[in-house]
This record gives C-alpha cells, structure tokens and sequence, in this order.
C-alpha cells in the first residue's frame, strides 16, 4: 500500500527505488508501467514506449530465445527485429544461446532474454524491476552502462532494488520508500565512479595524460588481463561487422 | 501489432500441446452425433452448435490462460496498454474457435453424416445448411464471452475460472428449455437449436442473432472490468 506518493522523472533522469521487501517498490513500478491504476491521485505524463524488466522472466513458455524476442519486437511495432536482436543479444552474449528453448535457459540467461526485450524498441522509459538477480557478474557490469546510455540519451529508468546497488550510479535521485511513503532522497553529487579502459600499450602515457588534462584521476595503469582482452575483441569484432 | 500479439498468443496455444484437448474433444462429439446414421442440416447443425458451445467457452479459457502472468504484464506493457492486449487475446480466441466451427460443419459431409430431406414437408437442404451454420456462427461470440471471463486473467484461480465457464454453460442450457421464462438471460442454445430443425426462421434468426449479441457484449464488459481492476 503507498500513500501520499508525489515524484517526477525527467527526461535523461533515473531513478532508484529503495526499501525492504514489502514496502512497495513493485507496486511503484507497477503504477509507473501502466499495469496499476491508482486507486487515488493520477499518474501523468508516462512515454509511448515503455520498458520493463521482470524480477523473475518468465521463462517457462514454448519459444526459442530468438523466436520469443521476435514476437516481443513485432507485438511493439518493429518490423524487421533481426538486427537489434542481434546488437542486444551480442551485447548481452546471449548469441549462441538464441536457438535454445527458453524453459532449457539457466536463470540468469533467461534474465537476459528478459533484458533485451525491454530494449528492443529503444524505450523512453526502462523499468527494471530488480535487474541483478541471477545474472553473472559480466553482465551485471553491463547493466549500469545500459542505464547511462539511456541516460545520455534523454530518456528515463527506474529501478528498483533492494540490495541498494543502483545507488552508487552517478547521477541518480534515490527515492526511499519507507512507511508506504516515498522520501525522496535527492542525487549524490559527490558520486564517484570508476571507468576502467583498455588501451594499447604504446598509446597508454598518452591516454592517461589527455586524462588527467581533462581533470580525471587516473588511479593506476595495469596489463590487460584475459577478460579485458576479450572485451576489446568483442568491440573489435561488433565494429567490424558494423 | 494486435495480430503479432494474437499470433504470438496461437502459437503457444499450439505448441504447448494446450489446442488438442478442445479438438479431440469436437471430434468425439462430432462422433456422438452422426455416430447413429446421417441426419438432415438444419437439425444436427443446431445440436451440435449447442453442444460446441462450451467446448469453445473452454477452448477460449486454456487460450487465455497458455501465457504466464508475468509474461502477460510484460506484454501489456509492450503493446502499450491493456486494451490492445485484451483485443489480440480476442483475436486469437476468435480463430481458433472458427477452426472447430468449420471442424463441425464440414466434418460431417465427409463422414457422410448429412443428408437431403427425406419427407415432404421437409425444409431443403440449403435452408437447412443455412440455418445450420448460422446457429454456429451465433454461438460463437457468447462462447468467446464466456471462456475470457472464465481466464485467469479475469477471475484470478483455477476453481472460479471453472466455476464460471460450468456455470455459464449450465444457464446455456437450462434457461433454454421450452417456456422457459428467463430464457432471455442466457445464451439462446437450445431455442436456437430448435429453429434450425425448421430450416429458415428469418424472425426468429434476428431475434437469437440479437439476444447472442447482448448477452457476449454484456459478459465481455464484465471480462474488461475485471481485467482492469485485476492488472
């Protein structure tokens, strides 16, 4: 139950739901997602094109991964979904697993599916309701850069998270729910973040000097280990085939 | 996006095995029907339309019901709202329930279960055919109506979906019977049955065509509000 609940997203904005279990942070996203109505007061002002991350994805349904995002694509009006499929699901390594029935997809690969299809049509507006769970650390690591090119984009998250991880992200207001009432917490201005690069070795002085001239501490300079390299190779090969 | 979602919605239908039960179940009483030797269209047309009518309420709850809840609200959310969503679950009950209508017209003709008149006074075989697929067609949206109040969606647990799909039927059928005089609350299964035996009724047609009408637009609505109090 919420009450007296009065908050405002712009655009470019995030938002991060904070609570314990129970205080209501699916039912915010609920009301925001347009899957509540309130019983009081007014939602107003919610984008065309919404997203939205399930807690748990549904996966116990009849489809492969690749024909489930199909539909998901074509239900939200995008004709040819071929392409952003294979952007996202590249994006996500989910690729080699798109022929797998979703029922035979480990819990974290089916939040994946449940990712991507929130992004297939670039939403004004992404609803992540507990995006963490169940996903591998890589592509936990990934979920904060998706919410920052949203961001830079001009368009709107809002997560919800018990575990408090959102709230580290630079930039975003924490709204607290605490009594069925949502304080709002503002922004951390002092936020800091970590940007982790991979050069190469002869253009390392160089980075790290057009770094620090940019006003950026740089923290330490190290040799690229075998997940590093495979990120370089994974943006080498998507640009090559871009 | 309506027809993708209704698509979407088929093809899961089909592929969780759920589309059998109601087929298997209009072939078994195709089978009780013109088990006993051929009978003229208009007759066993508008029995068997009375009897497909809840195997299509049914057909239209398990439809409704294939897709998980949460996937549902992801989809409501994908198409933008619950109004689309609850036309495309319309749309893909509305086919499957013409693939048993057409099962239960043409079925017949091939097992040799139709036949011409046999006596003078007879009704022919057109206005019999007529007749015969009108009844099926009219039973059509009340059925529709019914299965979708029946859904989960709407009602929430299995034992008041089955509730509600036992008692839809039963009133079907109760209310029906001859002078009754609430026959004008249920759908009109067994009046309808019987104008078909006489072949073409055009009075008595209108008037079934519009109490069919009224009563799956009355029981929709209730459908819609219970969808938009429960998601």
């Amino acid at each position: 139950m919420l009450r007296g609940v009065t908050a405002q997203l712009n655009p470019g904005e995030a938002a991060t739901i904070v609570g314990p279990n129970g205080a209501g942070k699916s039912t915010l996203l609920n009301l925001a997602a347009g899957l509540l109505r309130p019983t009081h007061g007014l939602v107003t002002g919610r984008p065309a094109r919404v997203g939205f991350v399930p807690e748990r994805f549904p996966a116990d349904q009849p489809f492969t991964a690749r024909r489930y995002l199909t539909f998901m694509a074509k239900v939200q009006g995008l004709a040819d979904p071929a392409p952003r499929i294979a952007e996202l699901s590249d994006r996500l390594r989910l690729t080699p697993l798109l022929d797998t029935l979703l029922p035979e997809l480990s819990k974290g690969s089916a939040q994946k599916v449940g990712l991507i299809q929130a992004m297939l049509i670039e939403p004004e507006l992404l609803i992540l309701d507990e995006p963490w769970e169940g996903l591998d650390a890589r592509t936990r690591d990934e979920v904060p850069l998706i919410i920052a090119e949203i961001l830079a984009a001009g368009r709107r998250v809002l997560v919800s998270d018990h575990f408090g991880q959102t709230a580290e992200l630079p930039g975003i207001r924490v709204w607290e729910l605490v009594n069925g009432e949502l304080v709002d917490e503002g922004t951390d201005d002092e936020a800091k973040c970590v940007v982790e690069l991979v050069v190469k070795a002869d253009e390392v002085a160089k980075t790290v000097a057009d770094l620090r001239e940019g006003g950026h501490h740089v923290n330490r300079v190290r040799a690229a280990d075998r997940e590093d390299l495979e990120s370089w190779h994974d943006m080498a090969r998507s640009e090559g085939s871009s | 996006m309506i027809v993708s979602l209704a698509r979407m919605r088929l093809f899961s239908f089909v592929r969780t095995g759920r589309a059998m039960a109601p087929f298997l179940g209009v072939l078994v009483m195709l089978g009780v029907i013109y088990g006993g030797g051929p009978a003229q269209p208009g007759e066993a047309y508008g029995f068997s339309a009375a009897i497909l009518f809840p195997i299509l309420a049914w057909q239209t709850k398990i439809l409704l019901d294939v897709e998980p809840d949460v996937q549902r609200r992801l989809t409501v959310v994908a198409i933008g709202g619950l109004r689309s969503e609850i036309v495309a679950g319309i749309l893909a009950a509305l086919a499957t329930g013409v693939v048993l209508v057409l099962l239960t017209l043409v079925v017949p003709w091939m097992i040799g279960g139709i036949t011409g008149p046999r006596e003078a006074g007879d009704p022919p075989l057109a206005d019999g055919v007529i007749a015969g697929v009108w009844a099926n067609l009219l039973l059509l949206p009340p059925a529709l109506a019914l299965g979708a109040l029946a859904s989960r969606a709407a009602v929430g647990t299995a034992a008041r979906g089955v509730a509600v799909l036992a008692g839809g039927a039963v009133v079907g059928f109760a209310f029906g019977v001859r002078d009754s005089p609430v026959a004008w609350l249920a759908p009109p299964l067994i009046p309808t049955s019987r104008s078909t035996v006489d072949g073409l009724a055009v009075g008595s047609m209108l008037g079934y065509t519009a109490q069919a009408l009224v009563w799956a637009v009355l029981v929709l609505v209730g459908y819609v509000m219970l969808r938009r109090r429960n998601d």
